[in-house]
């Protein structure tokens, strides 16, 4: 990951699940079999130039695979 | 010609470390604009899963093309 997250994720929520994921086949393919979930919530990160902010972050999970492409999606503030 | 699709931007992949999912080396995503995201060396990028994305500047080059290209480009099925 380019960027650290400081401290927990909170306000997750359940986006997609399994087929309703529109790249699910490539997360089957690449990590493993699994009911594949797409979550999103918020966090403080640290990116690469070390400035700090919230942000909206999206990731994948399956059981027994754990959280995958955590991707930052909006930077909320600073 | 809509001016929509000619002011789009372009950039090839070419890192895609810790997304392997979500982006493909040496394959080319339509760039979307952030100013917030580009001074932190982000670059907003429409990725696998057919939603838009911050990733490091340094996965991608961007592509200068003309106008003509950059429209036939938009009319792809990414």
């Amino acid at each position: 990951m380019n960027f650290e997250i400081l401290g927990k994720i909170e306000q997750i929520e359940i986006i997609a699940i399994d087929k309703s994921i529109r790249d699910v086949e490539r997360l089957k393919k690449i990590y493993g079999q699994g009911r594949w979930r797409k979550l999103k919530g918020i966090a403080t990160i640290k990116l690469e130039d070390e400035s700090i902010c919230q942000a909206e972050l999206h990731w994948y999970e399956a059981h027994g695979i754990g959280k995958k492409e955590i991707k930052i999606k909006y930077l909320l503030d600073e | 010609m809509s001016n929509t699709n000619i002011s789009k931007q372009f950039a090839i992949c070419i890192k895609n470390d810790n997304y392997p999912a979500s982006l493909e080396t040496r394959k080319i995503y339509e760039i979307l604009p952030d100013e917030k995201a580009n001074q932190h060396h982000q670059i907003r990028v429409i990725d696998e899963s057919g939603e838009d994305y911050l990733y490091p500047s340094s996965y991608f080059i961007l592509l200068e093309l003309p106008a003509e290209s950059r429209e036939l480009l938009s009319l792809c099925n990414f």
